[in-house]
C-alpha cells in the first residue's frame, strides 16, 4: 500500500503539489489523469525519491520514505520500477545492455541469469531479436517498449507508468495499454498508471484519480467517475458518453 | 532599482549552486569507484575531438609570438633569444588560456548539450532508478577526462607553437632552427613551466565544473538544451578569465617567496 500525506512540492516560488494526499491499496491499478504541467509526474517522481517533497509523508508498504538517502531509497526503486514519460533509453548502449543496466546493479545474477531475463522481459512486452540493436534504431513505439521491458525486467512490485501512450498512434497505443493491463495482472503488480487518455482508463483502471493544479479533484471507480459533478472530469467525459450515446 | 543588481544576485547563486557542485562530485569521487574503461572512453574523445584544433591554434600562436616579438628584438640584436622567449610565454600564459578557450567552445558546450539532452529526456532519472548514481557515472568520467585531456592539449599545443616559431624564425625573422631552438632550456625556467602546468589544470578544472553542472541541472525541454549551452560558453569564459587573474596572482607571489627563500 501507497499513501501521500499533505505532499507539497515547490521549485523556486511556484507551488506544483499543493497538499495532495493520496491511497493506493496494494494490487490495483490506478489511473491519475489531469491536464498537463499539474504535477503528475511530479508526483511520481516523489515517490521514488527522485525529487524530495517540501512537506508531507510518503508511506510506502508501512515505511516513511520522504527523508531517506539515496542509498536507502535503493531498495524502493527496485521495489517501484518506473517508466518514463521519455522512452530513456541510453543512446550508446544497444538493447540487452540497456535491460541489463537495472539487472547488474540492482540483482545478483550470473551472464547467464541476466541472459535470460532479458530476453524474458523482451518477450513480455512482443519485441524479440531486437537485443542488438540500438535505440536509434528502433521506432518510437518500441522503443517504449523497450523501456518497459528494462522496468519489469527487474520484477517490482510497484509498476509505475508515466504518458505510456503519448505521442503513439491509435494502434500501438491500444496495444500498449493491453500490455500494461496483462502485465499488470499477470505480474501482480500495483500499478499507477499517468495518462491523458481517459478512455483507457475507464476500460482498465480499478480505480482513477483526476488531477488539476496540484490536488486532486475527484477519485472513484470507473463508474463512479462516469457520474462524476466535477466540471474537468464532465470535460475529460463528455466526447467519450457522446460517443456511446451515438452507438 | 533592484532590477539592476538581479544579475549580480544570480552570478553569485550560481557560483554558489556550482562550487556546491563540485563538493558534491569530490564526495562522491572519495566513497565510490570511477570506471577506467568509461573515463578512457571519455579521455580518448576529448582528445580526439580538440586535437586538430589544437595543434592549428598552436601553430599559429607560436607563429604570431615570432613575427610580433622579431620586431621589437632586431632592434637590439637580440633575435638569439627568440625561441626561448615565445616558448615561456606559451608555456606561462598563452598556451593554457588557449586550451582552456578551445575546451569551453568545443568540448564544455558538447558536454553540457550531452548531459542536458540525457537530463529532460529523463535519461539521468533512469540511472538513478536503475540503482545507479550518474555522478559517478556520468559526471565524474567526464570531469575527469576533461583536465587530463587539458594536459595532452597542452603539450600538443606546445609542440606545434614552437613548430609555428621555428619556421616562421627561419623565414620571417632570419633565424636558423637551432639558434631559435638554442635558448629555449635556459629562458622557460622550472617556475614558469609549473605556473603553466598550475594555471593549465585550474581553468580545465573550472570549466569542467561549470558545463558538467550547467548540463546536469538542465530544465526545460530541447529548449533548456540550448539554454544551458549558451550559458556555458558566456560562463566559462568569464570564469576563466578571471581565474587567469587569480592564477598569475598566485604565481607572482609563490615566485616572490621562492626567490626570496634561496
Ligand atoms: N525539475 C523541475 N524544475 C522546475 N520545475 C519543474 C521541474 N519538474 C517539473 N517542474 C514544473 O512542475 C510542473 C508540473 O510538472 P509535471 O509534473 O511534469 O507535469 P505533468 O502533470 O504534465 O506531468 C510544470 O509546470 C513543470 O514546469
Ligand atoms: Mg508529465
Amino acid at each position: 500500500m501507497i499513501e501521500f500525506k499533505g505532499l507539497v512540492k515547490r521549485f523556486g516560488d511556484r507551488t506544483v503539489l499543493k497538499g495532495l494526499d493520496l491511497t493506493i491499496n496494494g494490487g490495483e491499478i490506478l489511473f491519475v489523469l489531469g491536464t498537463s504541467g499539474t504535477g503528475k509526474s511530479v508526483l511520481l517522481k516523489n515517490l521514488v525519491g527522485l525529487l524530495k517533497p517540501d512537506a508531507g509523508q510518503i508511506w510506502i508498504d508501512g515505511e516513511e520514505v520522504s527523508a531517506f538517502s539515496e542509498e536507502q531509497y535503493l531498495p524502493i526503486r527496485k521495489k517501484c520500477g518506473m517508466v518514463f514519460q521519455h522512452p530513456a533509453l541510453f543512446d550508446s548502449l544497444t538493447v540487452f545492455d540497456n535491460i541489463a543496466f537495472g539487472i547488474r546493479r540492482h540483482l545478483q545474477c550470473t551472464a547467464k541469469e541476466t541472459q535470460q531475463k532479458v530476453s524474458h522481459s523482451l518477450k513480455l512486452v512482443n519485441l524479440s531479436g531486437v537485443e542488438q540493436k540500438l535505440p536509434a534504431q528502433l521506432s518510437y513505439g518500441m522503443q517504449k517498449r523497450v523501456s518497459l521491458a528494462r522496468t519489469i525486467a527487474l520484477e517490482p512490485k510497484i509498476l509505475l507508468v508515466d504518458e505510456p501512450t503519448t505521442g503513439l498512434d491509435p494502434v500501438t497505443t491500444n496495444a500498449i495499454n493491453q500490455l500494461i493491463f496483462e502485465l499488470s495482472r499477470k505480474l501482480k503488480t500495483t500499478s499507477i498508471v499517468v495518462s491523458h487518455d481517459m478512455q483507457c482508463a475507464l476500460d482498465i483502471a480499478d480505480r482513477i484519480v483526476v488531477m488539476d493544479q496540484g490536488n486532486i479533484v475527484d477519485q472513484g471507480t470507473p463508474d463512479e467517475l462516469r457520474k462524476s459533478t466535477v466540471p474537468l472530469v464532465k470535460d475529460f467525459l463528455s466526447e467519450i458518453l457522446q460517443k456511446e450515446a451515438e452507438q | 532599482m533592484m532590477a539592476i543588481f538581479q544579475p549580480f544576485f544570480n552570478i553569485i547563486s550560481e557560483t554558489g549552486r556550482v562550487v556546491q557542485f563540485f563538493f558534491q562530485m569530490l564526495d562522491v569521487w572519495k566513497r565510490k569507484s570511477i570506471s577506467r574503461d568509461l573515463m578512457f572512453e571519455q579521455i580518448w574523445k576529448v582528445t580526439v575531438q580538440s586535437s586538430a584544433t589544437t595543434a592549428l591554434a598552436g601553430f599559429f600562436v607560436g607563429a604570431i609570438m615570432t613575427v610580433q616579438f622579431t620586431m621589437e628584438m632586431k632592434d637590439f640584436g637580440a633575435l638569439g633569444y627568440l625561441g626561448g622567449l615565445s616558448t615561456s610565454g606559451t608555456i606561462r600564459e598563452v598556451g593554457p588560456l588557449l586550451i582552456a578557450f578551445m575546451l569551453a567552445g568545443k568540448v564544455g558546450a558538447f558536454t553540457s548539450a550531452e548531459l542536458g539532452t540525457m537530463r529532460v529526456t529523463e535519461q539521468i532519472d533512469a540511472i538513478r532508478c536503475l540503482g545507479a548514481d550518474p555522478i559517478q557515472e556520468l559526471v565524474l568520467p567526464r570531469f575527469i577526462a576533461i583536465v587530463i585531456s587539458s594536459f595532452f592539449l597542452l603539450g600538443l599545443g606546445l609542440l606545434l607553437s614552437i613548430f609555428g616559431g621555428m619556421l616562421l624564425g627561419k623565414y620571417f625573422s632570419g633565424v636558423n632552427y637551432e639558434e631559435y631552438l638554442r635558448h629555449i632550456p635556459t629562458i622557460v625556467s622550472l617556475p614558469s613551466i609549473l605556473s603553466g602546468l598550475f594555471k593549465c589544470f585550474v581553468f580545465a578544472v573550472v570549466l569542467a565544473v561549470i558545463c558538467t553542472h550547467r548540463g546536469y541541472s538542465t530544465t526545460g525541454g530541447a529548449k533548456g538544451v540550448g539554454r544551458s549551452v549558451v550559458q556555458t560558453a558566456v560562463s566559462t569564459m568569464v570564469a576563466i578569465v578571471i581565474a587567469d587573474w587569480a592564477t598569475s596572482l598566485l604565481a607572482d607571489i609563490a615566485l616572490k617567496i621562492f626567490l626570496r627563500s634561496r
